[in-house]
């Protein structure tokens, strides 16, 4: 039975208690760190002159490279990423100099007054440019099955098309935010708001040239990271760490919005080309795509994104000829990075756009075309990389989806509504997302986990885990509760620390809970096993008569007791003391590595994926084809989470999952000027979807009765996946705009579909 | 003069004396003022621009009988001054303390109970705008509660189940507040006594804040360089987003005698320092143009502060209230401490964020005239987002028609040029022509030519002109 309780901080959220780490009480020592950074894309440092900044009274640190103590680089998997920019600077809010001041005027008045000379050198600030220069990060990657060249020539139809999806800002609550304190010796002590608190940790020792065991770095929660926080909060972390340790005082960077919007990485702008060849049912035969990653100024996690993009362009499909083509180009923009979806959005997008393309070119429903393409349970259920989709509900969830939404009845509604209005068109779209869960590095699938037992009858959890709002804490502690049988307010999970677990991977790719849940249940398991042998001598002594089995022990409803003779029973706590009396140890690690999972990227083949996540949804829109302004009318969902470890969390998921990925689909669109500043550096100019902009009728199912084998309580991954469900608004409203045309011409399209790129696209059908 | 600022926080009336006070300026917002301390942390900062939310607060000011008028606020736009004579309420303020610990408020049980918190930065500003529509509302509408919302961003839920939180809790608006507004209201009452100008000079700023028409007269007149604020929507972010220094500031947020409304045979006179939600509901049976444009205008916790005489005032090439008076053929009154003058709001706007009015004048009211019959009015706001945004472009237009012919016709755009503007060339052609699509199709191509708009963060050139010709056609299907 799922459980349903509020998440672990909900009551602290709400009374305004939960401490961030912009709340943290620090004594009057505290210094405010600010950060000086490039206001060019591309140029060379020439003078970097901090005389009039150090003037300035409460300024009592400025650093710039040169005073970097270990090494200046905090690229997370390749090092090509300056701490502090030396000799040149490759993007537009890039770390120059650091600040540390005694309040915010004198940091405010310093930076004005740090003096940077520049020449200005030649900036790359599109893929087009960073393609034609042919400025790759790395080798051109493929995945490849049979000949779609071929394939493609045997088509009855065949056509090719090119798709740009846009970038993404996350727009997190909390901006970047650290406070390092230093120790005594070299130790510095950081309070982070990082999804990957070991890297953060492996960072801050390289800047500031010390062993990692000197360094602790706690994240107690985050407001809001959405894998912005996976690699991008190392950054303010190290700054804090550099200043810390040259004034030896306490250092607190909080990004104020628009320097955080302009000096982090977005979600990755893709363009990509693709063809595709069908045949006169709409069955698709052959599918060529080139994904072009726009990774910005340095690598960040852009080839793992790219590898994403890869696993994921050919979706819900199978495909039988298949050639999967993926680069990720260098441009002056800051480092795009981690993003919710983590690159299987922009693969999938495209498949998605095609297949609604083949429906209107054969003049058919794109849910049917979609239905009839779908990986199979018997046969077609191999994907291009050579890993099998099992336990698939693709199908199950098409048919529950197509009636809850009573999507055939409102097709026709819809096409009278468009024939009898000229301004105003309605548009229904029904897609899929498969979204393979685990780490495609496969090293990265392990976790950590420490569980204490006080004498007192009450659990400390530790896990490498981090909270951002998503609920892993609430889902480990109701695990804990579970595994122990006790109440939960005897479990409580404690701040992800690194000197507590080490080692740990990030909080990413939705898998916190499956790797750390399992963790907790390896830890628990020890314990469970030394207490119930404690337990049998004790029920030996109290009940010498026949002795207890050990594996008879059972632990519910906070006692232990002999399932066949219920009679003996001690309460949990009792039962501790008694253990503690005994000298049994009552705290334990635990460790958890998915089975199984391997990748070749030189093959593009493997099993990268523990199972896959499936969901689908229907959307309607109605657009106003005059002003280019657009309104949710409804969605329904159904989405498979396994057995729902928390089913109110899971929800939040899949709603918040869902609106996010509105925002990319529609309003979010990021904008550049010709020298690579951001125009849209606020919320003042990007618009995250508001209260307003959520379906006015909005309905998620949890598919039910779907246990997922060999994973904690048998439950799924539900982080990223719902983020791909809001391709079904982007082509709900392609499809309001076709009908301007009666559905005969394909309408110009792109991500997000903007106002702009509805009334542009609506005001071309209607002139032809 | 006084030059101490007083409110109720914490059921205590709070005195700050800002030569005391090291740290502390005129110009501090409530939201830095609260986050220095160690007692209420619970308001958050985001975006310190007033399009997040994350830092509303409560602010409560007395009402008629004895009762209390509760708004939410952005606090990272609002002055300490401001609340001056106010009751400020946190999240930390919010449930009731007892010796079994807090009994939590209906707002803040809701939340937990629909899971509407996730990572809990927006949190207590969304349990701060549903304070408030929980003490404003009973049952509240969808649209209520969506207006109530529109101005907190939350990354993480999605919104419905705060939509589903607010159903919930706002069902009788009793809760321990309404036992404490009488001692309250005596407490502002005796804050507020005697009224005199607050006049806060500090090292580097001074802050003048009169309670009269007179004396802010005078004080213009004396200080021609100072900030002028009254909601300070505007002019804060000068201060939060420029990081600039307001070294004076005049503040002309607490006169009563331009918080009026009126209406004569011929004219409604609003009080420029009404706030846009006050006009809102003014608006809403008797100037309805007027109010479709309010009800799309920023968030209420903007609506709540910024005044119809500072929208104005602005003079924003995209302030949204300007092609609707345009459109209405309003006119401004403007006072300086010798003379009255009564401007029409076309002449009145001279450029990008240019008016007419001089250093030493105010504007005191809005004057829209009552519509004469056979004359329709249209508005129509085009923006990337529905709400909480900036107009891309705002068409508003006038028509009278005589037996199909068009009599009177005026056409303003926001967002088309530096400053608000008619369309004077499509007008033209308009005039004596059949009010018929065919006539609406050649006005369209006319009107399409007539601006060069720019492309900007918002739209391109040519999404702004083809939505301003589309205005023009979606007016004249409204009107037909």
């Amino acid at each position: 039975m799922p459980t349903n309780r509020p998440h672990d901080s909900a009551r602290k959220h709400v009374t305004g208690e939960s401490v961030f780490i912009n709340d943290i009480p620090v004594n009057d020592q505290l210094l405010l760190g600010k950060v000086v950074f490039s206001r060019y894309a591309h140029a060379r440092i020439l003078n970097i002159d901090l005389s009039e900044a150090l003037k300035i009274i409460g300024v009592k640190a400025i650093l710039t490279a040169t005073d970097i103590p270990g090494e200046n680089q905090m690229g997370p998997v390749i090092h090509d990423e300056p701490c502090l920019a030396e000799n040149e600077v490759t993007f537009i809010g890039q770390a120059i100099a650091l600040i540390g001041a005694e309040n915010e005027e004198a940091a405010t008045e310093a930076a004005r007054l740090i003096r940077v000379d520049y020449e200005p050198l030649e900036a790359i600030l599109d893929l087009e440019t960073a393609m034609a220069k042919n400025n790759s990060i790395d080798a051109e990657r493929k995945i490849e099955r049979g000949n779609a060249d071929a394939a493609l020539e045997a088509a009855l139809y065949k056509f090719d098309g090119t798709l740009k999806t846009g970038a993404q800002e996350h727009w997190y609550l909390e901006t970047q935010t650290s406070l390092a304190i230093p120790g005594e010796g070299k130790e510095m002590n950081i309070f982070a708001s990082s999804q990957n608190p070991s890297e953060t940790q492996t960072i801050v020792a390289k800047v500031l040239g010390i062993q990692k065991n000197e360094v602790e770095v706690e994240v107690k929660r985050m407001g809001g990271a959405f894998g912005g926080k996976e690699t991008q909060g190392n950054h303010v972390a190290a700054w804090a760490a550099l200043l810390a340790n040259a004034t030896r005082r306490p250092v607190k960077i909080h990004l104020f919005r628009d320097d955080d919007q302009v000096m982090t990485g977005k979600r990755h702008r893709f363009l990509s080309n693709y063809e595709i060849g069908f045949d006169e049912k709409g069955l698709i035969l052959a599918y060529k795509v080139e994904l072009n990653a726009d990774a910005g100024s340095s690598a960040d996690l852009s080839l793992a994104i790219l590898s994403r993009a890869m696993l994921h362009a050919e979706n819900a499909y199978y495909i039988p000829d298949i050639l999967i083509r993926g680069n990720a180009w260098k441009t002056n923009h800051p480092s795009n990075t981690a993003f919710r979806g983590f690159g299987g959005p922009q693969g999938m997008a495209v498949i998605e756009n095609a297949i609604d393309r083949i429906a209107r070119f054969l003049k058919k429903d794109a849910a049917e075309i979609r239905y009839l393409n779908f990986y199979q349970k018997e046969k077609n259920n191999m994907t291009p990389y050579g890993q099998k989709v099992k336990n698939n509900h693709l199908l199950m969830i098409y048919d529950k989806l197509l009636r809850s939404s009573d999507y055939v009845n409102r097709r026709k509604e819809i096409d009278r509504f468009n024939k009898e209005n000229e301004f105003y068109k309605k548009g229904l779209s029904l897609t899929p997302v498969k979204f393979g869960i685990s780490f495609t590095t496969a090293f990265l699938n392990q976790a950590g986990a420490l569980v204490n037992i006080y004498t007192d009858g009450t659990v400390l959890v530790n896990h490498g885990g981090t909270e951002m709002g998503q609920g892993i804490h609430t889902k480990i502690a109701t695990i804990a509760s579970e595994e122990f049988g006790v109440s939960p307010e005897m479990v409580k999970v404690d701040a992800t620390n690194t000197s507590r677990i080490p080692n740990t991977s990030a909080t990413a790719a939705s898998s916190g809970s499956d790797l750390n849940g399992m963790a907790v249940k390896n830890a628990i398991d020890i314990l469970k096993s030394r207490i119930a042998e404690v337990a049998v001598a004790e029920f030996a002594t109290r009940f010498p008569d026949d002795k207890t089995l050990k594996e008879n022990i059972v632990f519910e409803n906070n006692y232990l007791s002999d399932k066949v003779n219920p009679i003996r029973k001690i309460s949990f706590p009792e039962m501790l003391k008694i253990a503690y009396l005994k000298q049994v140890s009552l705290s334990s690690t635990g460790f958890y590595k998915t089975p199984g999972i391997f990748f070749d990227k030189e093959k593009g083949q493997g099993t990268p994926f523990y199972y896959y996540a499936f969901g689908m949804a229907v959307s309607e829109v109605i657009i106003d084809t005059l002003t280019g302004m657009h309104t949710l009318i409804r969605t329904d969902i159904v989405h498979d989470v396994g057995d729902s470890l928390v089913e109110g969390i899971d929800l939040g998921q899949i709603q918040g999952g869902f609106v996010q990925g509105v925002g990319w689909c529609t309003t979010e669109e990021m904008k550049w000027d010709n020298d690579g500043n951001q125009l849209t550096h606020s919320p003042d100019t990007y618009k995250i979807p508001t209260v307003n902009d959520i379906p006015r009728d909005f309905r998620v199912e949890i598919l039910k009765d779907v246990p997922n084998p060999g994973t904690i309580r048998k439950s799924k991954a539900v982080g990223e996946p719902p983020f791909m469900l809001a391709f079904s608004v982007w082509l709900a409203i392609k499809d309001a705009i076709s009908s301007v045309g009666n559905h005969e011409k394909e309408p110009d399209f792109t991500l997000p579909a903007t106002y702009e790129v509805i009334l542009l696209s609506a005001e071309k059908l209607r002139k032809v | 003069m006084q030059h101490t600022v007083r409110f109720v926080l914490d059921d205590k009336i709070v005195e700050i004396d800002f030569l005391k006070v090291p740290g502390l300026k005129p110009s501090t917002t409530v939201l830095n003022y609260l986050r220095s301390g160690p007692l209420h942390k619970g308001v958050k900062e985001s975006c310190t621009e007033g399009d997040c939310g994350a830092c509303t607060i409560v602010v409560a000011e007395p009402g008629n009988n004895g009762s209390l008028i509760y708004k939410a606020l952005d606090s990272c736009l609002v002055f300490l001054p401001m609340i001056h004579g106010k009751q400020l309420i946190t999240v930390e303020n919010l449930a009731l303390s007892g010796k079994n610990g807090n009994t939590l408020h209906p707002v803040q049980q809701m939340m937990i109970e629909t899971n509407g918190t996730q990572c809990g930065y927006c949190t207590p500003g969304i349990v701060m705008s549903l304070f408030a529509l929980f003490k404003n509302h009973i049952d509240p509408s969808r649209e209520v509660i969506e207006d109530a919302l529109t101005g907190n961003l939350c990354r993480c839920t999605g919104y419905e189940p705060i939509l589903e939180a607010a159903r919930k809790a706002c069902t009788d608006g009793k809760d321990h507040f309404s036992g404490r507004e009488k001692m309250i209201f005596s407490m502002l009452k005796e804050i507020t006594t005697g009224r005199k100008t607050l006049e806060i000079q500090t090292e580097k700023q001074t802050y003048y804040k009169p309670f009269t028409l007179a004396e802010a007269l005078r004080l213009r007149k004396k200080n021609p360089e100072a900030a002028l604020i009254s909601g300070s929507t505007d002019v804060a972010l000068r201060q939060t987003k420029n990081r600039e220094f307001l070294p004076l500031i005049l503040d002309i947020s607490a006169i009563d005698e331009l918080k009026t409304f009126r209406e004569s045979n011929d004219n409604y006179v609003f009080g420029a320092g009404l706030t846009l939600e006050q006009v809102k509901d003014i608006t809403e049976k008797r100037i309805p143009s007027f109010h479709k444009i309010l009800k799309i205008f920023g968030s209420l916790q903007i609506r709540n502060i910024a005044t119809i005489g500072g929208n104005i005032g602005s003079a924003s090439p995209i302030g949204d209230t300007l092609p609707v008076l345009f459109a209405l053929g309003a006119k401004i009154k403007i006072s300086s401490p010798t003379l009255k003058r009564i401007i029409g709001i076309e002449d009145f706007i001279t450029g990008y964020r240019q008016t007419c009015l001089r250093n030493d004048e105010l504007i005191t009211e809005v004057i829209v005239p009552k519509t004469p019959s056979g004359v329709t009015f249209g508005s129509y706001k085009v923006s990337k987002r529905k709400d909480l945004d900036i107009s891309t472009v705002t068409g508003a237009f006038r028509l009278k028609t005589l037996e199909g012919i068009v009599a009177e016709i005026v056409l303003a755009f926001g967002g088309m040029a530096a400053m608000t503007k008619r369309a004077l060339k499509t007008e033209e052609y308009l005039e004596g022509k059949k009010w018929t699509r065919e006539t609406i199709q050649e006005a369209m191509i006319i009107l399409n030519r007539e601006f060069d708009p720019l492309s900007d963060a918002r739209a391109g050139a040519e999404f702004r002109k083809t939505v301003a010709a589309n205005l023009l056609l979606k007016f004249y299907l409204e009107t037909n």
